[in-house]
């Protein structure tokens, strides 16, 4: 029908702009990436890209390192995400209640290490962190507390976790709050009048009204979460003993100190797998309710 | 939002506290810069002994070897132009998936967005590849460019599209305005404080980005602020106080900006129609 | 958002671009007209790196008709980088390797051999050059690079720790050690608790697994692979009684604290470790530390031979360099290699021979002391994966020291893990061992 075809095309001059840009930058590389992982393509041989299938993944199977490095992915997302969220809710619930002239300075000092840059964040974190010589263990000395932040396979991602609470809370926080003041006010009221408490609303009014930006939230955080690289990479470097060597990290390392570009393709699929699971399963939870 | 509680509830002290722990090490940052390097080393102390400028006169006065007004103009021309850019070009794409019933967006939407899962160090290579056949390495272009095809800004505008009620679009449209005219003026005003937050967010996302300006970039004139600070550092030691100083520099202008912006936001939605 | 900023914005957006799109099209090189522009790409960030770009603007300032242009980077991501950029076919005309890491490169066909360079009459004086030093980087048939200079494991002490401790000698000066029980004997005085029971003060500190422990080893005369590259052999005895000795001065005798990676140098800066080994690179941050009182000194023999890590920073030339840009470029290889003094008050060691006769340079105290260990300096093993190698390494190595697992257990799995490595190359058709080129 002339209508639908004319909306279409209306839709597309749109959409255009963004679909040329995201076309060339993100599709053709991501399909320059795909093929990769079917080849081998080592810079340390002269030898050229080799069509190989499968066996790049046939490697990582194998590849105890790359699931040490997947373990590690998962343990930090299952730390860091949870704990983000219901933080950065709290903290934009709390905020919204506060008088307008009080929030900006919130919403600011809450979101002000996020605009910190990484190498910053990353030296005074080390410092921090430091068992011997380091300022959080230097104040528990007189209490005799001496902890292994970042010296102990145990202590690290935790570590890790705790700085990355810090530094990302503030951007879910602020998209949050900024989903919360567009709820309207008069929902709350009429609750109110029918005499719901306050939990109440929030289950009822709040959350569902608030459940694609919080769908949004939690997305992003998930992926981001399981791409974490800049906090490791600066902080611990994977270590100790490998054990916050997370997979984009070990991506990296491949690609760039080893040079096996196939084989780092390969892994890259995988993670992409990894997290395509885990959003998949995230939105059939978000849908069912 | 009317209950204006004028009191301060046990909620805010909490939250005072929090806000105190979360500025507390950037405060600490911006102290540090003021000691000498050897003062730095001790950690003994919050406050400067002996205060010095040092680090910050070596920074700023050093324009060949440290050109960090250079390296700052970049930073700000470059997050600025992506922020328009993506802005832009992302609420136009948004609305077209949540309003305008694009045809194929029920798998176009779930591979745009499943694009994000992709992390940016595998692109690396490749994107460096095709800005090398464009002609843009080591021009702003390469930093700018790229940042428009990048699917946060879409799949958040998205989101916010779709929780606008529908009645004031419907209304206008009986109007008799047409799409363009819906969007430039009913949506948009609506959407001011994603629109707001998403250029705040892509600002000093790509303020902070550190890989991308690092590969696709070579003269130390065309740095960006975080890579030209973290010249100062090598794998083995840093050069704290010339670090911190470059530190505090680098992220004084984007508070600012963020504090700048805040109040607009704040305007924005007072002026809003929402309340009806 | 109103409509009028949107589009002021846009055309704002382009109206900007435009410009500079047009600009960076026309090419390369901001010096237009006649000069050859030569990019020379470094890891020399901090120190190093401005008194490597004085020595440039000095270069370019006495060749008119050459423009250097420094581009540098700090080491993790200088070597991606050069990489990627080679990709791209827009790798630099120079560039600096180290040691280490010039197998890697050279069997990607990145790097120029410079025999023919140095061999017509005007070339380097390679006699000047230490043998060994230069030998390092000869692979197959040619050399690949000029080294300009070494930087080898040394030890500073701190001098007031040794005369608190009695660690001295008849004129009451500090003492540094030279071998094994003169080690352990101040390493064991100087350690000492504090006010609040822990342990304030230590006789030394492991700053870096890699080159710490790797000394140890070649000093107890361990190997880590069959001459032929063939076979790892790193669970040997030796690397195991070294590595043992490593874990007993944390464990056993106490006179260092667990490791911590390498910000353990923060320590030795603070003034509370007495005996530190590492590169002669951090002179630079030493000596900002004004209220320390440091010396260098040659690493102490503790085992059976003296030997030491060391690596060394190259100056290399593209693969396919040729007319022009290749005389320009070697014209400024000579100029930095004829003026590595300059290069050495930055915090290294010369390895022109002559050029340490020098009265100037015997006065460059710290880097004369590391310059005695000349004749007996190791560089990491040849291996084209010597990231992997240096992953496998550190994990062993730290593992041990944090009694994790044993000296002979963490040694024996990076052994197969690295010869596991070894038959993944081998099986894609890049033997390890000597590459032809």
């Amino acid at each position: 029908m002339n209508y639908r075809r004319r909306a279409g095309y209306l839709a597309y001059l749109f959409a255009l702009p963004f679909l040329l840009l995201f076309t060339t930058f993100v599709i053709l590389p991501l399909i320059y990436g795909l093929v990769l992982g079917f080849f081998r393509w080592d810079m340390l041989s002269p030898n050229p890209a080799r069509f190989v299938a499968l066996e790049n993944f046939r490697e990582a199977f194998a590849d105890a390192y790359f699931w040490r490095a997947l373990m590690a992915t998962v343990r930090f997302v299952v730390l860091a995400v949870p704990l983000t969220i219901v933080l950065a809710l709290s903290l934009a619930v709390g905020l919204n209640r506060v008088p307008r002239r009080r929030q900006a300075f919130y919403r600011a000092a809450y979101y002000l290490p996020t605009v910190i840059t990484i190498s910053v964040t990353g030296i005074l974190w080390r410092w921090f962190y430091n068992s011997e010589f380091g300022l959080f263990n230097a104040s528990l000395a007189p209490f005799g507390i001496k902890i292994p932040w970042i010296t102990d396979p145990n202590w690290a991602m935790p570590s890790l976790v705790l700085m990355t609470l810090w530094w990302t809370v503030g951007g879910p926080m602020v998209a949050l709050l900024a989903g919360l003041q567009n709820i309207s006010p008069a929902y709350f009221e009429a609750a109110a009048l029918d005499g719901a408490t306050g939990w109440q609303s929030f289950r009822s009014i709040t959350l569902p009204l608030l459940r694609p930006v919080l769908v949004f939230v939690l997305v992003l955080n998930v992926i981001g979460g399981f791409q974490v690289f800049g906090q490791v990479y600066m902080i611990t470097r994977g270590g100790p003993e490998l054990s916050t060597r997370t997979l984009v990290q070990y991506i990296y390392e491949t690609a760039f100190n080893n040079y096996r570009m196939g084989y780092a393709a390969a892994l890259s699929w995988l993670l992409f797998l990894v997290i395509g699971f885990f959003s998949v399963i995230q939105f059939r939870m978000m849908r069912e309710r | 939002m009317e209950t204006e509680k004028r009191k301060i509830g046990i909620g805010e002290v909490l939250l005072l506290l929090g806000a105190v722990f979360f500025i507390a090490p950037v405060l600490l940052i911006g102290i540090t810069a003021f000691k000498p390097d050897s003062e730095i080393v001790h950690f003994n102390g919050i406050l400067p002994k002996q205060v010095t400028l040092g680090n910050f006169r070596e920074i700023l006065g050093n324009g060949e070897e440290i050109p960090i007004f250079r390296w700052f103009g970049n930073s700000v021309f470059n997050s600025t132009a992506i922020s328009l850019l993506v802005v832009s070009v992302s609420s136009l794409a948004a609305y077209a998936f949540a309003r305008l019933d694009l045809p194929g967006r029920k798998w176009l939407f779930p591979l745009i967005v499943g694009t994000l899962m992709v992390p940016g160090q595998v692109l690396l290579v490749p994107v460096y590849l095709i800005l090398n056949r464009l002609g843009w390495l080591d021009t702003p272009l390469a930093i700018i460019v790229p940042a428009g095809g990048g699917a946060f800004g879409f799949f958040m505008l998205h989101q916010f599209f779709q929780g606008i009620p529908k009645d004031l679009e419907e209304a206008a449209e009986l109007d008799g305005c047409s799409r363009w005219g819906i969007f430039r003026n009913v949506v948009l005003p609506l959407s001011r404080a994603p629109l707001a937050t998403l250029a705040i967010f892509t600002f000093v996302g790509s303020w902070n980005d550190f890989l991308g300006p690092l590969v696709f970039l070579d003269s130390v004139d065309k740095y960006t602020l975080p890579v030209g600070v973290a010249l100062f550092q090598t794998s083995y030691y840093a050069e704290y106080g010339l670090t911190l100083a470059a530190a505090v520099l680098c992220t004084l202008p984007v508070v600012l900006a963020f504090l700048i912006f805040q109040r607009n936001i704040i305007q924005s939605i007072a002026l809003t129609g929402l309340k009806d | 958002m109103s409509e009028p900023n949107r589009s002021r914005r846009q055309f704002l957006t382009t109206a900007l671009t435009l410009p500079i799109a047009t600009t960076s099209l026309s090419g390369c090189g901001r010096s237009g007209g006649r000069k050859i522009v030569l990019r020379f790409r470094n890891g020399f960030t901090g120190p190093d790196g401005r008194t490597m770009l004085r020595m440039v603007q000095r270069f370019n300032a006495a060749n008119p008709d050459i423009e250097v242009l420094m581009q540098r980077m700090d080491w993790a991501t200088y070597y991606n980088k050069l990489f990627v950029s080679g990709l791209g076919g827009r790798a630099p005309e120079v560039f600096v390797l180290q040691t280490h890491a010039v197998p890697r490169f050279a069997r990607a066909r990145f790097v120029r051999g410079i025999d023919d360079l140095t061999a017509v009459p005007n070339g380097l004086p390679v006699a000047d050059l230490d043998s060994n030093v230069f030998e390092a980087v000869h692979i197959g048939d040619r050399h690949y690079g000029v080294p300009i200079d070494l930087w080898p494991l040394g030890m500073y002490y701190n001098r007031q720790l040794f005369r608190e401790a009695g660690v001295v000698d008849e004129r009451g000066q500090a003492k540094p050690p030279t071998d094994a029980d003169g080690f352990l004997d101040a390493a064991s005085k100087i350690t000492r608790r504090g006010s609040g029971g822990q342990t304030d003060r230590w006789g030394f500190v492991f700053t870096n697994f890699e080159s710490n422990v790797y000394t140890l080893m070649l000093q107890f005369g361990g190997r880590f692979f069959t001459p032929d590259y063939s076979r790892c052999v790193l669970n040997d005895p030796n690397n195991i009684a070294a590595l043992q000795f490593g874990v007993d001065l944390i464990h056993r005798y106490k006179v260092a604290p667990p490791p911590e990676n390498y910000d353990a140098w923060i320590g030795f800066r603070q003034g509370k470790i007495g005996m530190a080994f590492e590169g002669i690179y951090m002179l630079a941050d030493l000596q900002k530390q004004k209220d320390l009182d440091f010396a260098g000194a040659p690493v102490p023999v503790l085992g059976t031979e003296a030997a030491v890590w060391s690596g060394s920073h190259n100056l290399c030339l593209r693969g396919d360099l040729e007319g022009k840009h290749l005389e320009a470029a070697w014209r400024f290889v000579r100029f930095v290699s004829d003026n590595s003094l300059d290069w050495a008050e930055g915090g290294q060691v010369p390895v022109r021979r002559s050029l340490r006769r020098t009265p100037r340079f015997e006065t460059m105290a710290v880097q004369a002391q590391f310059a005695r260990q000349i004749p007996y300096v190791h560089y990491l093993p040849r291996l084209p994966f010597i990231f992997e190698f240096q992953t496998e390494f550190g994990l062993a190595v730290e593992k041990a020291l944090r009694k994790r697992a044993t000296p002979s257990e963490s040694l024996a799995v990076a052994e197969s893990n690295i010869n596991r490595i070894i038959e993944r190359e081998r099986n894609a058709g890049n033997p390890v061992g000597e590459m032809p080129v």
